[in-house]
């Protein structure tokens, strides 16, 4: 009996909770007439037009360009925000180096509002000319993604046992070697969880993109927007839905396949940082 | 777990941390500087690179601005409601819903989901939801009371905008409650039956206390990031009707990018980056004597 209860409690939550995604989803494959008729949540006669319409390329208009810079600013966000936090977890986690000072103000900047360093780093960016680049987007989501690689990473290399570096230190090597022959390979997992995480955090990043961005660099999550007044009149909501699916596909599906990896470090950054 | 590992220097170990440092110092350490510097000056576009220092006239601005106050209690009032939403409902799904779920994790992924959206494509995603003629629940409402809300009306639109927030955050901590409830060691909660120890009893005096140190620390995650609330907010009602919906993070976007007050901007800023560092030092004080105390 009380099971059943359970099941419908379920069902609501996963419902309400995911009511967004499921109205967009529905209304990307209505066609403008039945939008208009049929504002629910069934479609009497699918179409791909919305989707067909969205890639297509206009000289204001280009998925592809939003797409591929979101993909290239992720990447390098989250590419360099691990690289650079490995040796440092390394450090902090073996030689208790910045253990008191770096990895506390790391922590901590999971919990600054970004908005304060963004008037600073657009000057910033205005006089390096990185302003609506990916390189300068890309860095912006380096420090983003920097607290959570970092305490993976140190939670990853404290749990493995010491005397590995002993014995390693025995046979003459140096922490560097170290760290890029022993203790990267035995972190793999936390490096992938780091890696996922920071790619999906970084796609869905949007205060810097709206800010730093204009044209050239726009990623999805801005792009997006750009379609709600595509048109001289109204919101064409097929179209709009149709761009925010694809927006939001590429992180859905690896939050699915990758769903254990991410409840399990999600917990991990939340408790021990 | 101390490691006999000081055979070579610490030098070594420093130099591994390099990287990581000259970043930090040159993308938050040269920005907090700008910050600073800026605050106290006397600066428009056209004066950009030649800031003039005038004191702290900046920040008596920020003081005097009632939209400053308004924008902090929105934050406020937003991230304290929204969190502690969050974590009931949450915290309710977690343990009602944990047999289902650790003989099927799957159903987990689908609880999961929207914490895979963009929040500004959520946002965009409710404008659809409850536009008065294309969205469902404006449809439905008509159809089954025959009367709709404006839900992003002057009366309306924080309620909706702290529904939006807590519909989408739910899994987080949804997801950190059923960690720390699966973490909670069987013989405890199997002694306890064995004595007798009535269901509720049981969850009031022995699982409820052991999730304590989670449930407070997602209360805090919430807060914070319902604090400093940006994406969705902008998107679905800029910081609109009337500015009653601008948290601090819309404050100070709007005052550089569309009034072009970069003086203000700037040392409200540094007001939030002052205040959330001697909060967050703060906790970690807390936090740290309280470990020592329990060592």
């Amino acid at each position: 009996m009380i099971n059943i209860l359970r099941w419908i409690v379920f069902a609501i939550a996963a419902v309400a909770m995911n009511f967004p995604i499921i109205v967009t989803l529905v209304t990307s494959f209505k066609s403008p007439r039945e939008l208009t008729a049929n504002p629910g949540l069934w479609v009497q006669a699918p179409t791909l037009e919305n989707y067909a319409a969205v890639f297509t390329v206009s000289d204001r208009l280009n998925i592809f360009l939003y797409l591929v810079n979101s993909l290239a600013v992720a990447a390098l966000g989250t590419l360099l925000a691990v690289g650079l936090a490995l040796p440092a977890a390394y450090a902090i986690a073996r030689g208790k180096v910045g253990e008191r000072t770096l990895l506390p103000l790391i922590v901590n900047l999971r919990a600054v509002p970004l908005v304060i360093f963004a008037i600073p780093l657009y000057m910033m960016f205005q006089w390096l000319s990185l302003l609506d680049t990916r390189l300068g987007l890309g860095l912006i989501l380096t420090i983003v993604n920097l607290p959570l690689a970092l305490v993976i990473l140190v939670n990853a290399i404290r749990d493995l046992p010491g005397e590995l570096d002993e014995a390693a230190l025995m046979d003459g090597a140096t922490r560097t070697q170290i760290l890029l022959r022993v203790i990267a390979p035995l972190c793999r997992p936390a490096i992938v969880t780091g890696l996922i995480f920071g790619f999906i955090t970084a796609w869905n990043e949007f205060l810097f993109g709206l800010m730093l961005t204009t044209s050239k660099a726009v990623p999805i999550t801005v792009g997006a927007s750009f379609f709600f007044a595509a048109s001289g009149g109204g919101v064409q909501w097929g179209v709009a839905s149709a761009v925010m699916i694809v927006g939001a596909l590429p992180p859905m599906l690896l939050g699915l396949l990758m769903y254990r990896q991410i409840s399990g470090s999600m917990t991990a950054g939340a408790v021990k940082g | 777990m101390t490691t006999k590992t000081h055979r070579s220097p610490v030098s070594e170990f420093r130099l591994l941390t390099m990287p990581l440092v000259v970043f930090l110092l040159v993308f938050l350490g040269f920005p907090a500087i700008v910050n600073l510097v800026y605050s106290v000056s006397s600066v428009s576009f056209e004066t950009l690179r030649s800031p003039e220092i005038t004191g702290f006239g900046n920040f008596a601005d920020v003081w005097r601005d009632g939209t400053f106050w308004r924008a902090s209690w929105f934050s406020f009032r937003f991230g304290l409601l929204t969190a502690i939403l969050e974590c009931a409902l949450g915290l309710f799904l977690a343990i009602f819903l944990a047999p289902l779920i650790e003989r099927r994790s799957w159903l987990m992924a689908i609880l999961m989901l929207p914490l895979m959206v963009a929040p500004a494509l959520v946002g965009l995603m409710y404008r659809l939801v409850l536009h008065e003629f294309a969205g469902p629940v404006p449809y439905y409402l008509w159809a089954w009371f025959g009367a709709s809300l404006s839900f992003l009306g002057p009366g309306s639109a924080f309620w909706t905008l702290v529904t939006v927030e807590t519909l989408q955050w739910t899994p987080f901590a949804f997801l950190l409650f059923y960690m720390a409830y699966q973490a909670i060691p069987r013989e405890i909660v199997e002694a306890s039956a064995m004595d007798g120890a009535r269901y509720r009893h049981r969850l009031w005096y022995i699982e409820l206390p052991l999730m304590m140190p989670t449930i407070v620390v997602a209360l805090l995650i919430r807060f914070i990031d319902g604090f400093r609330v940006f994406d969705n907010v902008y998107v679905l009602t800029g910081s609109g009707p009337g500015g009653s919906t601008a948290s601090l993070s819309i404050y100070i976007y709007e005052a550089f990018f569309k009034q072009g007050a970069i003086g203000k901007a700037v040392a409200a800023s540094v007001v939030l980056f002052i205040a959330s560092f001697v909060v967050l030092y703060g906790l970690n004080a807390i936090a740290a004597r309280r470990k020592g105390a329990a060592r």
